[in-house]
């Protein structure tokens, strides 16, 4: 018994120390935005304090007040939210976590699984013990056999999300499981999900939405006033925020970044190299490849990571205020646009990605492959052929959560970006 | 919701000149490409439908008729070739009414019907159906070669079974067409068919948006030219996300708009340009409407987002 205590207690100060590390990094910057503070204080609640009281208080919620866990960005948080009920968003970033989750899962599962397994089965994180239930769509292979090795710990309710997006039979399907969704919330909540609290919930997430696509506007000029690993940390604290309260905030970063470009205050230098992080999400703690990118002097001006720019950026369509049609609304919202590579096929991604980098002027792509994410890797095919005819150059980066490999990925990322910069000068 | 407001007002001014402009003296012509039925008193209403005059004009086997049905075609097609089928979706007087009535599911709250791909494509055939009676049928009256007494009741064949014939004049408090016309077993089975489609038509346009349009084969005619139209829906594969909200606005549920992603034109058969894809669609020039090539109405993350928070 000792020795497990021991064992949490140094858990608990890795996290803490490997959480402080990053924001330190942040928060040491002159050019960091005012408007971030508050962002970095929800990681500080979350993964350094990690105290209950606090992060009820954060989320305003009352007593009993329900509070779902969600993996992927395939939940309905509408639905949550016009239930009563609070979501956050649990996705694992902790290389401590992840080392916890080592011994509960197989070796070649991917980190974000080894560490939302190890944060869940400890119990000592309260962000993860004090969910009611914990919702996890049936993504990808390792995403949905999680969910079996989670319910060993903490309800767990599976959504089953159809792999084939083309298929009518499959939107339909999926359309059911939407409304059976809204029944079980309904059941917990012991609240009805009501037409007029569907419609303010909808809304409430438009807000957030239309925030998200503000700062992804901004990030596409060529004058830089935000770091990506700044934005991408930004975008990352939603999971743990009420998206009321994260809209405010990401209104406020919104208007001192937009004052910063209109007075020309930039942080990065004109000729940096403009990245994609194209792949896995980097998900807090781990800003890894982040960090580094930036050190190396290119700025990430997108990614199309779920955690990150991909994370609120499809809206929800509702032409009308009937229950079927809000129902039909989100049901499309979470299924349609999304290009996780869980589904098949998925060219839709192919142009995301090309958009992409039209749209951000992208000089050069970092491809993020966790160790264990087949399917992502899958795709680098398709994207470095494509890419190719654009000339645009892809780096693979394939990693996990260790610190150990990050000299040899600073090399890799300190070439690339050279080669990035080189490549920009001869035009 | 600035263009939905306007095509309302278009819609609305449309309507009273079609159906009530006879009264100023106002005639138009006996070519619109629109449901200005001939059963609306003839003082009232400003024009005629086309598919009423190509049905006489077929139905007389003489030279002034056949040159008089190329007269109007021309006028027709010139119409239709400047705005494609927007005169559905913009200015048709059946349209409005059926716009109507979802006005009032809307406002009660009350979900609308949508049909399932397979039940689509076999409905498919029904505008076919419609623009074949309004075709061949007129061409037996002209030479009725066998059951002249049959074939002298389809000079307008299509017009009796038209739901425009009985809710138009309904309009304008005219009762009179509404009625089962006993004059012979053709007739009377002529007029109990298009009693029964105009009673599906209103019931369905209250349950489901713009029931009638997809059968219409004055639309089918019109869906012809739209290569040629000066207006077309166009679409930027690359910016198109696939998010489906086109298709789960479109009135007359049209999938291919969102699933299309080598073509850009995406002016389709069934659509009837009320350009509320354009409307809806969150990303910034996915979706445009263009005329003579030159945008006219394009989509943006703005628009989209104005009036949702």
């Amino acid at each position: 018994m000792d020795q497990l205590e021991k064992r949490k207690a140094r858990f608990v100060r890795g996290l803490v120390c490997s959480a402080e590390t990053v924001l330190a990094e942040l928060t040491e910057s002159p050019d960091l935005p005012e408007g971030m503070g508050y962002f970095i204080n929800i990681m500080k609640d979350v993964f350094v304090h990690q105290d209950k009281s606090l992060i009820s208080t954060r989320l305003q919620r009352t007593d009993n007040q329900k509070l779902i866990g969600t993996y992927c960005i395939m939940v309905p948080e509408e639905l949550i939210y016009a239930a009563g009920a609070i979501p956050v968003r649990l996705c694992g970033g902790s290389y401590e976590a992840s080392s916890i989750g080592d011994e509960l899962v197989p070796r070649d599962t991917c980190p974000v699984v080894k560490a939302s397994v190890g944060f869940t089965s400890l119990g000592l994180i309260s962000i993860y013990q004090i969910c009611d239930a914990v919702i996890v769509p049936t993504t990808c292979d390792a995403k949905r056999k999680m969910g079996e090795e989670l319910s060993k710990f903490t309800e767990v309710w599976m959504l089953e999300v159809p792999h084939i997006k083309d298929s009518e039979g499959a939107r339909r399907q999926w359309l059911e499981h939407i409304k059976a969704l809204k029944k079980d919330l309904e059941k917990l909540t012991g609240k009805k999900i009501r037409r007029k609290a569907l419609q303010s919930s909808i809304r409430m997430i438009a807000g957030a939405q239309y925030e998200a696509r503000r700062l992804y506007e901004i990030r596409k000029s060529a004058a830089t006033v935000i770091m990506g690993r700044e934005a991408m940390l930004a975008l990352n604290a939603y999971s743990y925020d009420t998206a009321l309260e994260w809209t405010k905030a990401m209104a406020g970063l919104n208007d001192e970044l937009e004052s910063r470009r209109d007075n020309g205050r930039v942080v990065a230098d004109s000729n940096a190299p403009r990245v994609l992080i194209a792949g896995c999400p980097p998900i807090f703690p781990n800003w890894k490849i982040p960090s580094l990118i930036e050190e190396m002097g290119a700025v990430i001006v997108a990614d199309e990571s779920c955690m990150g720019s991909r994370y609120l950026y499809d809206p929800a369509g509702i032409t009308e205020k009937s229950m079927r049609n809000m129902m039909a609304g989100i049901a499309a919202r979470y299924l349609m646009p999304c290009v996780c590579p869980s589904f098949a096929p998925n060219e839709d991604r192919l142009y995301r990605l090309l958009q992409m980098v039209d749209e951000f002027k992208i000089s050069g792509i970092i491809y993020h492959v966790l160790k264990g994410c087949v399917i992502y890797d899958f795709e680098l095919i398709r994207v470095e052929k494509i890419m190719k005819e654009k000339n645009i150059p892809v780096l693979r980066i394939e990693t996990d959560y260790s610190p150990e490999d990050i000299e040899q990925l600073r090399t890799r990322i300190e070439a690339f970006v050279e080669m990035l910069g080189t490549k920009m000068k001869k035009g | 919701m600035k263009i939905s407001r306007l095509r309302w007002t278009i819609l609305i001014i449309s309507f009273v000149v079609l159906i009530f402009g006879g009264l100023t003296g106002l005639y138009l012509g006996r070519f619109l490409p629109s449901f200005v039925c001939c059963y609306v008193d003839g003082h009232l209403r400003s024009g005629t439908c086309f598919l009423a005059s190509l049905q006489s004009s077929l139905s007389y086997s003489s030279w002034e008729s056949y040159k008089y049905l190329g007269e109007i075609f021309l006028y027709f097609s010139l119409l239709v070739i400047l705005i494609g089928r927007a005169w559905c979706g913009w200015i048709c007087p059946l349209g409005f009414l059926q716009d109507v009535l979802d006005l009032i599911r809307k406002k009660l709250h009350l979900g609308y019907l949508n049909f399932s791909e397979g039940i689509r494509a076999k409905l498919r055939c029904i505008k076919w159906i419609f623009l074949f009676v309004a075709l061949l049928l007129p061409l037996w009256a002209s030479f009725p070669a066998f059951a002249p007494s049959v074939a002298m009741e389809f000079r307008i064949p299509f017009c009796h079974l038209c739901p425009g014939k009985y809710i138009l004049p309904m309009v304008t408090a005219d009762f009179a067409s509404v009625a089962v016309n006993y004059k012979n077993a053709t007739t009377i089975t002529l007029t109990i068919l298009g009693l029964v489609f105009s009673a599906l038509v209103i019931v369905g346009a209250l349950m489901k948006r713009r029931f009638w349009c997809p059968y219409c084969p004055l639309g089918l005619l019109l869906s012809f030219y739209r290569k040629i139209s000066f207006i077309k829906l166009k679409k930027d594969c690359q910016k198109c996300t696939m998010c489906e909200i086109c298709y789960n606005v479109c009135p007359v549920e049209i999938q291919q708009v969102f699933k299309e992603r080598e073509k850009e034109d995406v002016t389709f058969t069934d659509c009837t340009l009320c350009l509320k894809c354009v409307e809806y669609c969150p990303e910034d020039g996915a979706l445009q409407a263009t005329f003579l090539g030159k945008t006219i109405y394009k989509s943006t993350s703005k628009g989209f987002f104005r009036d949702k928070i």
